[in-house]
């Protein structure tokens, strides 16, 4: 892997920098990183502009080209550069552009994990629009966008739900805890087709042992997936719960295929899946799951209360004493009348009964020689 | 994995939707991440018909699914319009980087813990009476200079000799100095326990870890990993060559063998040199067993909230469960207990006294 060397602060500022890279509980945007492979198409420029104009301002745009190939089995050609990159900049998102003969038009929307690679996913621009050619206001650049998913693909193919981590990461991934209502001014609408009849699905084993392993989806005759980007315009309607919505199209309107994927490390993805534990001052808040039996006196003071369970003074054990004991005859008779109900089950009752008989036969036994 | 029976699951669940009936079941918002998820599968009819209005229809749809939702959560007023209360999201991503690790403790951390010693922040700058403002404790015009610059000193019998000057400065920079040592003292220990930590299964692994590190680990961290692997390297010999029947007597000796060091004995003298000797020690004993008890109770509970001679924190619990006794009783949770609540243990199990503050 190519390692960054290790700074040592040499002054406040510098140090503050360094601080705000390492592990944080609440952790800030992801930025991603636009790259150019050595050779891209129109589509693939088109398709750049517009998803890093979307991004900004936790987008990084590379305007060189780089000779980078993520699916490369040389990690050097590919992967490294990438979580190169990801370090120098401390971004974990990539999108790379290439085009070549044998996969035109392809865009590898690349996800890290502490600097290393968690998974890829590939896609081959079949058609793409730029904003540009909409006639209409843009969205205000850093403003949210409201997502949407449609089809049950999204939910049910393994590759569609990747897709649609990788989308969701991209765009609405960082979670806030407030937003302006009016400044919700668009929503991007991913769509995918209906699945043809001979659609295969047979070749995804994404989890068969092998975590590095990359599946090309290529022959699998997956549907189209719809990117579109809509204004969005609501007007509240007297008396209903639902406002109205008008939806006009701001572009950029991309059509394509998945090709190949690297599906994540398992152990890496229960990794980064993770979640901090609530702070003590949260769960005081009330934030979170409540608390039953938890509560916060006049001094600050947090007080639990414990309830116990009923007591049962009939099973309680006492003093043990000979004259408490129950008459011995009583648990003859119910010892063996459990004996009987448990035979079938061969335990330790049953056992006892042939012991005691065994016994009893000796003892007729000696009976006898005692009587010759 | 073969997913064609789960899609066709899904086809066959969603049949009935494509047939005309309300597409909205089929959505579901995820209002933290601003995102709506249609699960109606696509209908080939309509898709290959027209696409651009099927996309645009289907869009309303969700999104006002979506609108809808965002308009019902709580919001407050400000410059900029309504502003919503976002929930957290129900949507599991991946995080960026790992979650941090706890910093490890220092050696004045742990012993405060302990003794149950809580942090009070220091203000940097103090108020001095000569000067009538506000100074710094340290640094420039600090406060921790004021012997060294004060213009007239008292000299001890005996001290006559001395630099008072060069006394006071040198008295500071020692504090600053045994700081600095307790600081890079504590960052070794961190750094030696985080590389045994890490490779506590074996000592290979933690040369390993120790390599991987590499430059961050001072020399005298590396020195410490290197004493806690002999030592444990040299027990583990040890252990190993006790295990025979003869505990290892007719072993032969391997080179450089470590010496098994037990714990020696030692006797009383079985006639006391005198008679109140004996006595003494019988009563330090008996001392120690009294006193151990009340010490370790005193660490355990460290006396916050007392106020001169009132227990400001007892004071108020007791206020607490005086007024639950009598006002409360009416109130919806001596309600909900019934007729039997009254009386009943409720009061002492409300009252718990053993909740100390912040401890769970």
């Amino acid at each position: 892997m190519a390692m960054l060397r290790t700074i040592k602060p040499k002054n406040a500022r510098s140090k503050r920098a360094l601080e705000a890279r390492e592990p944080q509980i609440v952790e800030k945007e992801k930025t991603a990183i636009f790259v150019r492979g050595e050779k891209t198409s129109e589509p693939v420029r088109i398709a750049m502009k517009d998803l890093h104009a979307f991004k900004l301002p936790h987008s990084i745009n590379f305007s060189k080209k780089n000779p980078i190939h993520p699916f490369d089995v040389d990690p050097s050609r590919g992967v490294q550069s990438l979580e190169f990159f990801s370090n120098k900049n401390d971004a974990s998102l990539f999108v790379v552009g290439m085009h070549s003969k044998k996969r035109p038009n392809g865009l590898t929307w690349v996800r890290c994990f502490n600097g290393q690679v968690l998974d890829m996913i590939e896609i081959g621009l079949e058609k793409a629009v730029p904003m540009s050619e909409f006639k209409t206001t843009k969205m205000t650049p850093g403003h949210r966008f409201l997502m949407c998913f449609q089809s049950d693909l999204f939910s049910t193919h393994p590759s569609y739900i990747l897709l649609k981590s990788m989308l969701l990461d991209f765009y609405n991934g960082h979670e806030i805890d407030q937003i302006p209502l009016e400044g919700l001014e668009a929503v991007m609408t991913i769509t995918a087709g209906p699945l043809a009849n001979d659609a295969t699905s047979t070749t995804l084993e994404p989890t068969n042992g092998q975590t590095d392993l990359v599946v090309d989806t290529t022959k699998e005759n997956l549907p189209l997936v719809h990117l579109r980007v809509y204004n969005t315009k609501v007007s509240a309607v007297a008396g209903s719960k639902t406002p109205t919505v008008a939806l006009t199209e701001m572009g950029p309107r991309l059509d394509f295929r998945i090709r190949r994927i690297k599906f994540p490390d398992e152990e890496m993805m229960a990794q980064a899946l993770r979640r901090a534990k609530m702070e003590k001052k949260n769960i005081e808040k009330g934030l979170g799951k409540k608390k039953k039996n938890i509560e916060l006196d006049a001094m600050g003071d947090l007080i639990g209360k414990i309830h116990l369970g009923k007591q049962e003074l009939k099973s309680l054990q006492s003093r043990k004493m000979k004259g408490l004991k129950e008459p011995k005859t009583n648990v003859r008779r119910k010892r063996e009348d459990g004996a009987e109900g448990e035979e079938v089950a061969g335990g330790g009752e049953g056992r006892g009964k042939a012991k005691r008989a065994k016994k009893a036969a000796a003892a007729e036994d000696v009976d006898v020689n005692m009587s010759d | 994995m073969d997913v064609s029976a789960d899609l066709a699951f899904h086809a066959a669940k969603f049949n009935v939707a494509s047939n005309g009936q309300n597409p909205d079941e089929f959505i579901s918002v995820d209002t933290g991440i601003l995102t709506a998820f249609d699960e109606a599968p696509t209908e080939e009819e309509e898709y290959g018909h027209d696409l651009e209005s099927y996309l645009l229809n289907r869009s309303k749809i969700a999104t006002t699914q979506l609108f809808a939702s965002l308009l019902a959560l709580p919001t407050t007023s400000s410059e900029m319009g309504p502003i919503a209360h976002l929930p957290p999201s129900t949507t599991r991503l991946p995080r960026e980087k790992p979650l941090p690790k706890p910093k490890p403790e220092t050696r004045w951390e742990k012993f405060a813990r302990m003794k149950g010693i809580s942090h009070s922040k220091k203000e940097k700058n103090v108020w001095d009476d000569d000067r009538q403002m506000f100074v710094p404790r340290w640094g420039r015009d600090g406060q921790n200079k004021d012997t060294e610059e004060a213009w007239i000193r008292v000299i001890k019998p005996g001290k006559e000799d001395e630099d008072p000057i060069l006394a006071a400065r040198n008295e500071r920079k020692d504090r600053v100095a045994k700081n600095k040592r307790s600081q890079s003292r504590n960052e070794a220990e961190a750094t030696a326990k985080l590389a045994i930590g890490s490779a506590s299964v074996t000592a290979a692994n933690a040369a390993k870890a120790a390599a991987q590190t590499g430059s961050q680990v001072s020399q005298a961290a590396k020195k410490q990993l290197r004493d806690a692997r002999k030592q444990e390297l040299e027990r583990n010999l040890l252990v190993s060559k006790g295990a025979t029947a003869s505990m290892g007597k007719f072993d032969e000796k391997v080179e450089g063998e470590p010496k098994a060091k037990g714990v020696k004995r030692k006797f009383a003298p079985t006639a006391p040199t005198t008679h109140a000797g004996e006595k003494d020690s019988q009563l330090q004993i008996l001392n120690s067993l009294g006193t151990a008890a009340t010490k370790r109770a005193k660490i355990a509970r460290p006396k916050e909230g007392i106020e001169g001679d009132v227990n400001a924190r007892k004071a108020v619990r007791f206020n607490e469960r005086m007024e639950r006794k009598t006002g409360g009783a009416g109130g919806g949770r001596g309600g909900a207990r019934g007729g039997r609540g009254g009386g009943r243990g409720g009061s002492s199990s409300r009252g718990s006294r053993g909740g100390r503050g912040g401890k769970k």
